[in-house]
């Protein structure tokens, strides 16, 4: 049993609400930073935050990516960039492989 | 490659021979783990790549249909109108195993039904954003439950591929060396026993010899 906690800027995450999701709106870095230790408590076990709030604490991410859980997915805020979540995955494919070149070969 | 500090006999070359024959074991063993993890991995990749594309538009979707909701009805009243409802325990989590990494199943209980808001007063337009929410989350879950794996796949591959590598250049090499040398030490000593015993028996010989006389 575990909640699904949802952190991003408001007008991103508000939407999650109504539906179940523990929402978490955060305006700066400092306070995504400080709600870290209480989303990775336990209680939560997926955590989907928003590009921006992951660039933000991604060394403390970093450091909780060995336990299966939370999960931390990022997903996209409403107008930002993109592209974070598909880095992350990245990082993590050069880090088994040593490379990242030869998968997208393969794509192609 | 370092030689091991042993002491040239025979007891530690019997020693490292087995040692040098689980080394080889585990070597083998580990490597086909490393082979079957990255073929898991592999497999994972492209599809995840894939999901996320998929997930992300269609949130961006709902981004877009509830931006539209706010410039009819105002944002004052949609941000109201959304904050009903209550975080609940939406989620079942278990683990398995994929070649002894722990990784994590999610399983989605029911969504909230969303609702708390005056039908009369707000536009159409966010109850369908709400639905398309409700729509993506269980492909959210999914990608977060692969994207999970593949992280934890990762670093395990990560920690495999060093033991096969210490493994095949550093203990199995060193190994081999250490044997070769104590061998080398002992016939050396062979060698040397072998000509003490044709020196001595010449002495002997020519004593005997000197007797006859």
């Amino acid at each position: 049993m575990a909640k699904i906690a949802v952190v991003g800027d408001s007008t991103s995450v508000a939407g999650f609400r109504p539906l179940g999701f523990a929402v978490f709106p955060v305006e700066h870095a400092e306070q995504a930073r400080a709600l870290w230790a209480r989303l990775s408590a336990g209680e939560y076990g997926v955590v989907f935050m928003t590009e921006p709030v992951y660039e933000a604490m991604e060394d403390l991410i970093a450091e909780a990516m060995d336990q299966p859980v939370p999960a931390v997915t990022v997903i996209p805020g409403a107008g930002s960039a993109g592209g974070v979540g598909e880095a992350k995955i990245n990082r993590a494919i050069e880090r088994a492989l040593g490379t990242s070149v030869l998968i997208r070969e393969e794509e192609d | 490659m370092t030689k091991m500090r042993v002491n040239p006999n025979r007891m530690e070359l019997l020693k490292l021979k087995r040692r040098g024959d689980v080394a080889k074991r585990g070597h083998k063993l580990l490597k086909d783990k490393f082979d079957e993890l990255l073929k898991e991995f592999i497999a994972r990749i492209s599809e995840n790549r894939r999901l996320r594309a998929e997930v992300e538009a269609e949130l961006k979707s709902a981004y877009g249909l509830f931006a539209v909701a706010r410039a009819e009805a105002g944002r004052a009243a949609i941000t109201q109108a959304l904050l009903a409802g209550e975080p609940s325990e939406l989620l079942d989590t278990s683990e398995k195993s994929v070649m002894s990494v722990h990784v994590p199943i999610f399983e989605q209980r029911e969504l909230a039904e969303p609702g708390g808001y005056s039908f009369s007063t707000l536009p159409v337009v966010l109850d369908e954003a709400l639905a398309r929410l409700a729509a993506v989350a269980p492909r959210m879950l999914e990608l977060a439950e692969r994207e999970k794996a593949i992280e934890l796949l990762a670093a395990e591959i990560e920690r495999t591929r060093r033991r096969v590598n210490a493994l095949e250049y550093v203990l199995m090499p060193s190994i081999a060396e250490t044997i070769k040398d104590i061998q080398m030490k002992l016939d050396e000593a062979e060698r040397g026993n072998l000509t003490r015993l044709m020196k001595v028996k010449d002495i002997i010989a020519a004593q005997e010899a000197a007797g006859e006389q």
